[in-house]
């Protein structure tokens, strides 16, 4: 029951405020963004981690016919990403508070209309649910882009729409078939909850194209190379807010649902489609960065620098070790937080070079703001997996799960990390210091973007100081999701002991 | 009576109808070509309804003239208010919606 | 208090200094920030002679305490602790960083105080020093990776402390990518011990490398040489050493600190603290020996022939750290570690001393300006003087015993090692020649313009302020150096740390002194004592031939400079235009810059350039998006060309679809 009232809370706090003017729409969004914080971290806080498995459950037949129910739960997947969605939907609305969108109920609703489909999806234990949510995602951002959105955004929403919808409605004719055809291969009826379907495996030729409708959905959706065409337009495009809630939690879904769906359920598809997916994770980091660190647009950075980390997430996760998943997870939730750093971040040096997003039209803004500075270098440190940042211990543990299995990669991928070095530094060097050439207004953080970014600022220390917080409640949970696929592509998926 | 009769005669007016909506372009003349059809089928409905002996299709027949009446209506309103816009009435000038 | 307790309070305090300084900035005024950093790091000083006493007091054989705080990260088999290892070896690096470091401040509160950016140094330099305590302290490979990185984050911060100018950052982003790559060394090496070990606990793969690899197992050998890109990236060995001399760029105390004293010698630090893994992996050794002997003669001859005064400095310094990198490659640890430390100290006087010029030059760095100093900045000309001779190894300074330990241990080795030998011999000639190159232009000779304006008792300021390394204009303001220069003999913190640092650097070699005196191989016993050629008997014949020839080549390349660059000034001239093309050579830095661009920096780019301009056109806007866009047009439009508008024309396609059904119905009855 919590957890429904978790997923309605964002969407009826942006419909009670939609026939509203700006304060109260903003106040209404506000105390629901609060409302689901407190919810989720009350949550992550009463998992019971000893216990582990699937907690606060909620099941119910729900369209009877073709046997779809409104199930949903908590477990050691899901709990740190719920609690990042609420965090980032948080942040989001704050950031929101201070800005002067037009038509600010609509603007609302439509965020909390987002934030509600994302935590359905994390939430869903059933697939044609998850399925659902997942295209819901999708209309709060056509919306979002196509009325609130910069330049070309009706070319930009359009792309993104046609782009995502395509795989999404692939996802679902899968779906559906895998639920049919599981129901007709064991003789019962048709029942698609995620635990049932694990427990049914599909036979061996079926599981390879449906693991490949949902792979080319998630991957659209993340996006990794080559399927990432939407990505530059849709970002240019995006309002910032919607950019934060869109890179930060979206983008997750995407990569959640490989390790919730893909690779458990199909883990035969999985396992022989192994080798194609490492190829694009690492074609993604190369690739990411490689652009990254060409592009003189300080959104684009952000935007291709989260090409290149989702890239080392879908390695950690198609490593199929435990600790490449585990690591796949943290950095899932690392990415989510810095990236509402990166872009609010994005902001304030736009505010500052007469609204543009170039970085050639910055410089030496680090004169005035130096506490912008340290939040800007927190950031960007991050954001390379720096030692000492919880980002370092995923990346760790993603290339220590690639090592064991797949070596190559791991070695190859490690260009990426230096890549991240380059491109992250870069952008903060031509913004902050460098020459003062440019007449920017070089002011501090005011009070009302010290807000925004202060919580991200200390989630990003807390991690940094204490990973074993998440990492400790999602490990039964990660090992379980890629065991199946493991075993099927001769990959051990544990550590193995020490040769003696 | 033979009620090939009746289906003939429903036949002849619902041909006469087809080729005057095919043939004509005003859009005045289209709607009482329109009206003929209806009528046509009307026939047979009644027709049929008389052979076996039930009035379902005697209800039909009054629902399709109930219709037809509204179709009348909003038709000649078109034509109303394509005339007072001074746009030629003419059905083959109307092609707004060409693809 | 305990042992750890101590340890701990060593991490401590510079961390709450950084925090401090960061916290107080707005409200910190005068040299109240320089007091409060300087004060952190002789906190943390204090508490590591504090701990070097109680470990002192436990018997040898349990002198390796380790202390966790928290489970840092524990998942698939990777079980990283918040732990520190204590032990000679830590505690002596310990010393070093937080005993030096503490002179340095004290001379960076005079020297940087006109500086616009003062609270924001101290914090960094702070931040600096707690990094490298963690990087020494740090009892695990996650930990000590931690160390590692936040070093080359400080490290990148204060060099391009001055960020305003475009030199500073370039020089940064340099050093923090190539430091980056040293550490992805690290990172992998860890990983490959973590395999097969199952640990990163230093003390835990320690003993199971024994059992769990052969001598010369492929993995470790694997293991050990990208420990060694690690190190070499941060030591500044071949090839990695591009980044040291721009590094210059930072203020001089950073340069002291950093690129001197403390984080380069990590490299030196991490294959001592690796032994019983490096002792298990000779061909990993032959490695380190070979790239130590190669730095240090590639840097010794750049460094006779770089003009800016502390770019001789750097490269100087990383001859000598090829020096230690060759002895700790070479399993002579107690010997590298000891010239690590002599060399902190008079590689740091001579930055500070250099400092001091440069601060009586307004800026200016280059050598070609510079002359005559010798009368009016005694203090300066007796602490390079000092610096100089410990540099050159001439007895009795502390740089003649722990250079000639370093190479009589190698010569005791015998076999291949006598390359080593030899070329060690052949670096300190040059040595003693562009260390006294430097001295002689910048002391001797006809005084300079800026000397003759300190003669009259003015310290010279130029009229404008220009970047010394490519002249652009600049202001004082935050950004930027100061309005101000300092010189020691106007200061009496810069005269404090700098007199310290002589004393040390003159008499830190009765520590070690062969068949003499034992301080350093007796503290560090307890860490060595398994390694394979600690404490093995010496020959005194080679000791005594090995010291007389260090003088000798000392004394000879004295009186080389002294003669080229005092007597008959114009002979440096001749004997470039004799032997240009080596010249040449040397000036430009061997091209390793030009190499590195060449073969990574540029593809890269031109990568990136690809794929923004034509990969992303071609094929993922054009292939891939247009691909399908153009067949839904194409089909569109041939569906589209139906829709006439004509309404006769859709009704005669009703009439006849409806004829056609019609007709397939009946025929079909």
């Amino acid at each position: 029951m919590t957890l429904s009232i978790l997923i309605a809370i964002p969407f009826a706090a942006g419909l009670l405020g939609l026939p509203f003017g700006g304060r109260q729409a903003k106040a209404v969004s506000l105390v629901g963004s609060l409302a689901t914080l407190i919810i989720a971290g009350t949550l992550a806080v009463r998992y019971d981690t000893a216990l582990g498995g699937a907690q606060f459950t909620v099941d119910k037949l729900w369209i009877e016919p073709i046997g779809v129910h409104w199930a949903l739960a908590i477990d050691g997947l899901n709990l740190a990403l719920v609690a990042l969605t609420a965090f980032v939907y948080f942040c989001v609305v704050v950031a929101c508070l201070f800005r002067d969108d037009e038509r600010p109920g609509q603007f609302f609703f439509h965020l909390g209309f987002a934030a509600s489909a994302v935590l359905g999806a994390f939430l869903a234990q059933d697939l044609l649910l998850f399925v659902l949510f997942f295209d819901l995602m999708l209309i709060p951002f056509y919306f979002l882009v196509g009325q609130w959105g910069d330049g070309e955004r009706i070319k930009a929403t359009t792309k993104m729409v046609i782009y995502t919808l395509s795989g999404s409605l692939l996802m679902f004719a899968a779906a559906a078939a895998a639920g049919a055809l599981t129901a007709s291969q064991y003789g019962m009826p048709v029942n698609f909850l995620i635990s049932n379907l694990q427990n049914h495996a599909l036979d061996h030729s079926t599981q390879h194209w449906v693991f490949v409708c949902f792979a080319l959905a998630f991957l659209v959706k993340m996006p990794a190379v080559p399927l990432h065409g939407w990505l530059r337009d849709a970002y240019r495009a995006m309002p910032l807010p919607a950019l934060a809630l869109f890179s930060g939690v979206l983008s997750k879904v995407a990569a959640y649902g490989f390790l919730k769906l893909a690779v458990p359920l199909f883990p035969d598809g999985a396992a022989d489609a192994r080798t194609v997916l490492l190829i694009v994770a690492l074609a993604s980091i190369l690739y990411g960065s490689a652009l990254a660190f060409t592009t003189s647009d300080a959104r684009l950075v952000v935007g291709y620098s989260s090409i290149a980390q989702l890239g080392f997430i879908l390695l950690g996760i198609f490593s199929l070790t435990e600790a490449g998943a585990q690591g796949a997870l943290m950095q899932m939730v690392n990415h989510g937080v810095v990236t509402v750093l990166l872009v609010a971040i994005v902001g304030m040096l736009a505010a500052r070079a007469k609204g543009s997003e170039d970085l050639g039209s910055m410089g030496a803004i680090a004169m005035g703001a130096p506490v912008m500075a340290v939040v800007f270098l927190i950031a960007a440190l991050a954001n390379l997996a720096m030692p000492a940042s919880a980002n370092f211990i995923g990346e760790f543990l993603i290339l220590r799960g690639t090592w064991d299995s797949a070596s190559v990669f791991a070695v190859l991928a490690c260009i990426g990390v230096v890549m991240a070095a380059v491109y992250m530094l870069r952008m903060y060097i031509r913004s902050m210091h460098g020459p003062d050439e440019n007449d920017v207004e070089k002011r501090e953080m005011s009070w009302r973007e010290a807000a925004t970014v202060v919580p991200a600022v200390i989630v990003v220390l807390a991690l940094a100081l204490y990973p074993q917080a998440l990492l400790s409640r999602s490990e039964g949970a990660t090992t379980a999701s890629i065991l199946d696929a493991a075993n099927g592509a001769m990959v051990n998926p544990i550590a193995p002991e020490a040769r003696k | 009576m033979n009620i090939s009769w009746y289906l003939t005669v429903s036949a002849i007016i619902f041909t006469i109808g087809a080729a005057g909506i095919l043939t004509k372009r005003n859009p005045l003349v289209i709607l009482l070509c329109l009206e003929l059809m209806l009528n046509a089928a009307n026939l047979s409905l009644i027709s049929f309804s008389r052979m076996w002996g039930n009035e379902d299709g005697q209800i039909f027949a009054i629902i399709v003239m109930v219709v037809a009446a509204c179709e009348v209506v909003i038709g000649l309103g078109l034509i109303v208010a394509i005339h007072r816009r001074g746009l030629p009435v003419d059905a083959d000038e109307l092609s707004e919606l060409r693809g | 208090m305990s042992l750890q307790t101590h340890a701990w309070l060593v991490l401590a305090f510079p961390l709450a200094g950084t925090i401090l300084l960061g916290l107080l900035r707005p409200v910190l005024s005068g040299k109240k920030a320089g007091a409060i950093g300087t004060l952190a790091i002789l906190l943390a000083f204090a508490n590591g002679v504090a701990a070097v006493i109680k470990l002192q007091e436990l018997p040898s054989e349990s002198r390796e305490v380790v202390s966790s705080l928290w489970t840092y990260a524990n998942t698939g088999g990777l079980d990283a602790q918040l732990s520190i290892l204590i032990d000679p070896l830590s505690l002596l690096m310990v010393l070093i960083v937080a005993g030096v470091s503490t002179l340095i401040h004290l001379y960076s509160v005079a020297y940087l105080a006109s500086d616009e950016g003062y609270v924001r140094f101290f914090a960094y330099l702070n931040f600096f020093v707690f990094s490298m305590l963690v990087l020494v302290l740090a009892g695990n490979f996650v930990l000590l990776i931690v160390g590692w990185a936040l070093v080359g984050a400080a490290s990148y911060l204060l060099i391009s402390f001055w960020y305003r100018r475009n030199t500073a950052t370039k020089a940064g982003i340099k050093a923090f990518v190539i430091n980056v790559l040293g550490d992805v060394g690290i990172v992998l090496g860890t990983i490959l011990l973590l395999g097969a070990t199952g640990s990163v606990d230093f003390l835990t793969v320690f003993n199971e490398a024994p059992q769990v690899f052969n001598s010369n197992d492929g993995t470790l050998v694997a293991a050990c040489l990208l420990l060694m890109v690690g190190a070499f990236a941060k030591s500044a060995q071949v090839p990695f050493h591009t980044w040291l001399p721009d590094a210059m760029e930072g203020p001089t105390p950073v340069s002291a600190l950093i690129h001197a004293a403390t984080m380069v010698t990590a490299g030196v630090y991490l294959i001592a603290r690796m032994h019983p893994l490096f002792e298990l992996a000779p061909t990993a050794q032959v490695v380190g020996g070979i790239i130590g002997l190669l730095t240090l003669l590639i840097a010794a001859t750049i460094g006779l022939v770089v003009t800016d005064l502390k770019r001789v400095i750097a490269y100087s310094t990383m001859s000598q750290i090829g020096y230690m990198i060759m002895a700790v490659s070479s399993g002579i640890y107690v010997s590298g570690l000891f010239h690590l430390m002599t060399h902190a100290f008079f590689k740091a006087l001579l930055f500070m001393a250099a400092g001091s010029v440069i601060g009586a030059m307004a800026g200016e760095q280059s050598l070609n300006r510079m002359g005559g100093f010798r009368k009016v900045m005694p203090i300066t000309y007796a602490c390079f003087i000092i610096g100089g001779l410990a540099l050159s190894g001439m007895p009795p300074f502390s740089g003649f015993f722990s250079k000639d330990d370093i190479l009589l241990g190698i010569g005791e080795l015998g076999g291949w090692h006598w390359i080593l030998y030899v070329g060690g011999y052949i670096g300190a000639l040059m040595t003693a020649i562009y260390t006294f190159r430097m001295i002689f232009r910048a002391f001797h000779g006809d005084p300079c313009e800026e000397a003759k304006s300190l003669e009259a008792g003015r310290l010279y300021h130029a009229p404008e302020h220009r970047n010394p390394a490519d002249g652009t204009l600049e202001d004082t303001g935050v950004g930027f150096p100061g309005s101000k220069h300092h010189i020691a003999e106007r200061s009496v913190a810069m005269t404090i740390a700098m007199g310290v640092l002589a004393f040390l650097a003159t008499t830190a070699g009765v520590l070690q002194i062969p068949k003499i005196s034992h301080v350093m191989e007796n503290f560090l016993e307890p860490t060595f004592v398994g390694a394979k050629h600690f404490g093995v008997e010496i020959d005194t014949s080679l000791l005594l031939f090995g010291m007389g020839l260090g003088t000798v080549l000392g004394l000879l390349g004295i009186w080389i400079a002294w003669t080229l660059y005092v007597k008959r000034p114009g002979s440096a001239a001749a004997i470039e235009a004799r032997f240009a093309g080596a010249h040449k050579l040397f000036a430009n830095k061997w091209y390793f810059d030009e190499a590195i661009d060449f073969a990574i920096v540029r593809p890269f780019a031109a990568l990136g350039r690809f794929g923004q301009r034509t990969v992303e056109r071609v094929v993922v806007d054009g292939g891939i998006t247009a691909g399908p866009v153009s067949l839904a047009r194409v089909s569109s439009a041939a569906v589209r060309s139906w829709q006439s508008g004509l309404l006769r024309a859709y009704a005669a396609a009703i009439t006849f679809g409806a004829a056609l059904v019609l007709l397939y119905f009946l025929l079909q009855g």
